[in-house]
């Protein structure tokens, strides 16, 4: 078990940084996941924790080990991959047993080992098999296997779940969260699915064009976002976003746009702070579980009149897409459909949770 | 009624395929089955009309060839020549295949083309630069000549072959290996190697086919001390007639080998020529 940091990480491919100025600091014990959409550097940073990728400039440790040169050998890691990259001439137990083999560990140590992991992974049965032989779940867990049986200082997964169906995917994303809490190695998962993020980690390190946006909790990350990509990659259905300007009227702070949008702000504070982006564009984000259907007509505060353009019924909630002028919004309201296509609603927006974004930069303007 | 006809359908199409095939079997096989026959005919049976199919068989020719002439001698270089030049090629084609599909370097492209390109040269005109410096080093008339000779066709051959087969492998497993403990040298030869071993079996009776089947190196190379078979077969035809018998035998022996390897690895052998068709 080790800490893991990286420090000013660079990784350069020609031209193209892939990876800029990555700083991070990784505890014992944890479970982190980096996620971002495809191309975020998230992989080539495992990888180069990995030693698989050199890395351009900067430090990796591994404990208090500087491991940029070390070969991946001799960095005591195991890494699950996306498709699993099981050996296909050996059957499931040489698989698991290659690592130790290599390591020179006794035959009863290697035998011990194997068995015990193959147990916790529910695999015994299938020690003999070659992977053909084996289905898509059943590949996953003896790459787990794999990595396990190593005990090594930190696991690395590379989109370990992609490759599943969905019902498998959500079984072997609480199975993992159960192994971690069992075996307590720090662990660095890379993910582009927000979900597996969200329920797997103890912080969240989200990515976006090699550069880190933020680092926090589940909640954390759920409850404040930095930065409007943050708001927007976090919580699905995504956060609903709102074009608009920030005005001051008397001594009311607004914000309207030409479709018809208005919002006052009632927090004291935030509107002395919106004094400075009088006149300004900023970006007011939304979340589908903030916004309630009101009925009737209302012309209070913060209500807005839309039309229902499309109505999903989920069951235990429904999501209910509207607009007004250009402006799409998605509402999440609990329990089966009230509203029909085409019908006139009100909806109005929660006064104290919501997000609000300088235009240019996409920085929170609420701390 | 709709089941018959298309049972009946199934039967001529059937019917169809099975005569086309036993028509290009007895086209491909015919001249080999006579030239085992003849071989075993004595000169006078060999020509009768019709030709017999069913006789007493002699070995009198091969065993004139063993005991009499220095078809042993022949047999032994033809051996060791190609089995030295397709062990070569195939250590060397493997090493280098797998640098150039691995290897992250500007160029690679280029340089396998260079060698590749290597291979497209017709015989005859490698044999007059060969000659020079076989010449020059007192390399001619020996085995090392030929087996040089051999190599410098089979050797970008076989690298070709085997780069192209690593680079079909996803690299990922060697990954693995080495995040395993691996050092890049155990990935390649742990992992990569054994995946690829159909085409390493393929490669090599391809490679072993054009130096076993030479003629044109192995007339220009070798003595009479390092002849292999087929130059010793062009010699049965002289000024007195030709040795029908022992040419018979002798290009049964060439065949031989070659069937049988070629059978033993079959299985292989479609794997490794059909490797990438095949995902």
């Amino acid at each position: 078990m080790a800490t893991v940091s990286f420090k000013n990480v660079y990784k350069k491919y020609g031209d193209q940084t892939v990876v800029k100025n990555l700083n991070l600091e990784i505890k014992d014990q944890e479970f982190i996941v980096l996620v971002g959409p495809s191309g975020c550097g998230k992989s080539t940073s495992l990888r180069m924790l990995a030693g698989l990728e050199e890395v351009t400039s900067g430090d990796i440790y591994i404990g208090d080990t500087r491991v940029n040169d070390m070969p991946p050998k001799d960095r005591d890691i195991a890494m699950v991959f996306q498709n699993y990259a099981l050996y296909p001439h050996m059957n499931v137990y040489d698989n698991m047993a290659f690592g130790l083999r290599l390591r020179k560990y006794s035959a009863s140590e290697i035998d011990r080992r194997v068995k015990e992991a193959a147990a916790i992974l529910g695999i015994e049965h299938l020690l003999e098999r070659k992977p053909r032989e084996l289905s898509g779940g059943q590949r996953q867990r003896v790459a787990i296997g794999r990595a396990i049986v190593r005990e090594p200082k930190v696991f690395l997964m590379d989109e370990p779940l992609s490759n599943l169906d969905a019902k498998l995917r959500v079984q072997m994303r609480a199975e993992l969260a159960k192994l971690h809490q069992k075996l307590k190695t720090t662990c660095i998962y890379v993910t582009h699915d927000q979900t597996e993020a969200m329920t797997m980690g103890d912080r969240i390190v989200v990515m976006k064009d090699g550069v880190v946006q933020q680092v926090a909790t589940p909640s954390e990350l759920y409850n404040n976002p930095k930065n409007i990509f943050v708001a927007g990659f976090i919580g699905s259905p995504a956060m609903n976003f709102i074009d608009c300007t920030c005005i001051k009227e008397n001594d009311e702070v607004c914000l309207v746009n030409e479709d018809g949008f208005k919002f006052l702000i009632n927090d004291k504070k935030l509107a002395d702070k919106l004094i400075n982006y009088h006149n300004k564009k900023l970006v007011f984000g939304i979340r589908p579980e903030d916004v309630r259907g009101v009925p009737g007509e209302s012309s209070k505060e913060n209500c807005q009149r839309v039309r229902v353009d499309v109505v999903e019924n989920l069951g235990s909630e429904t999501l209910v897409y509207v607009s007004f002028g250009k402006q799409t919004i998605v509402c999440r309201f609990m329990g089966s459909p009230k509203h029909k296509v085409g019908e006139n609603i009100t909806i109005a927006l929660s006064p104290n949770r919501y997000y609000l974004f300088d235009k240019e930069s996409g920085v929170s303007v609420i701390d | 009624m709709a089941g018959k006809q298309l049972l009946t359908r199934k039967l001529i199409a059937r019917v169809f395929i099975y005569t086309a095939l036993t028509i290009a079997m007895v086209w491909a096989l015919m001249p080999i089955v006579w030239m085992v026959l003849s071989s075993l005919k004595t000169q006078a049976g060999m020509f009768s009309m019709p030709p017999k199919f069913i006789f007493k068989p002699t070995f009198s020719t091969y065993a004139f060839m063993f005991n009499e002439g220095n078809f042993g001698l022949f047999l032994k270089n033809s051996v060791i020549a190609s089995l030295s030049s397709t062990f070569i090629a195939l250590v060397l084609g493997t090493l280098g295949g797998y640098a150039l599909a691995r290897g992250n370097y500007k160029g690679a492209k280029h340089i396998a083309f260079w060698i590749i390109s290597t291979r497209m040269t017709p015989i005859a005109a490698a044999i007059v630069p060969l000659y020079l410096i076989f010449a020059k080093f007192h390399l001619m008339g020996t085995a090392l000549g030929l087996v040089i000779a051999y190599t410098t066709f089979n050797l970008p051959f076989a690298l070709w072959m085997m780069m192209t087969f690593f680079a079909e492998l996803p690299p990922d497993m060697e990954h693995a290996a080495m995040v395993d403990g691996a050092t890049k040298f155990q990935a390649f030869y742990k992992i990569a190697l054994p995946q690829v071993a159909p085409g390493l079996v393929a490669t090599g009776i391809l490679c072993l086919m054009f130096a076993w089947n030479d003629f044109a190196f192995a007339s220009v190379f070798t003595s009479h001390k390092t002849q292999t078979i087929p130059v010793a077969v062009s010699l049965l035809v002289s000024q007195t007639g030709i040795a029908w018998g022992q040419a018979m035998a002798t290009g049964t022996v060439i065949i031989l080998p070659m069937l049988v390897a070629g059978l033993a690895v079959r299985k292989y052998l479609v794997r490794g020529l059909s490797m990438g068709a095949i995902k």
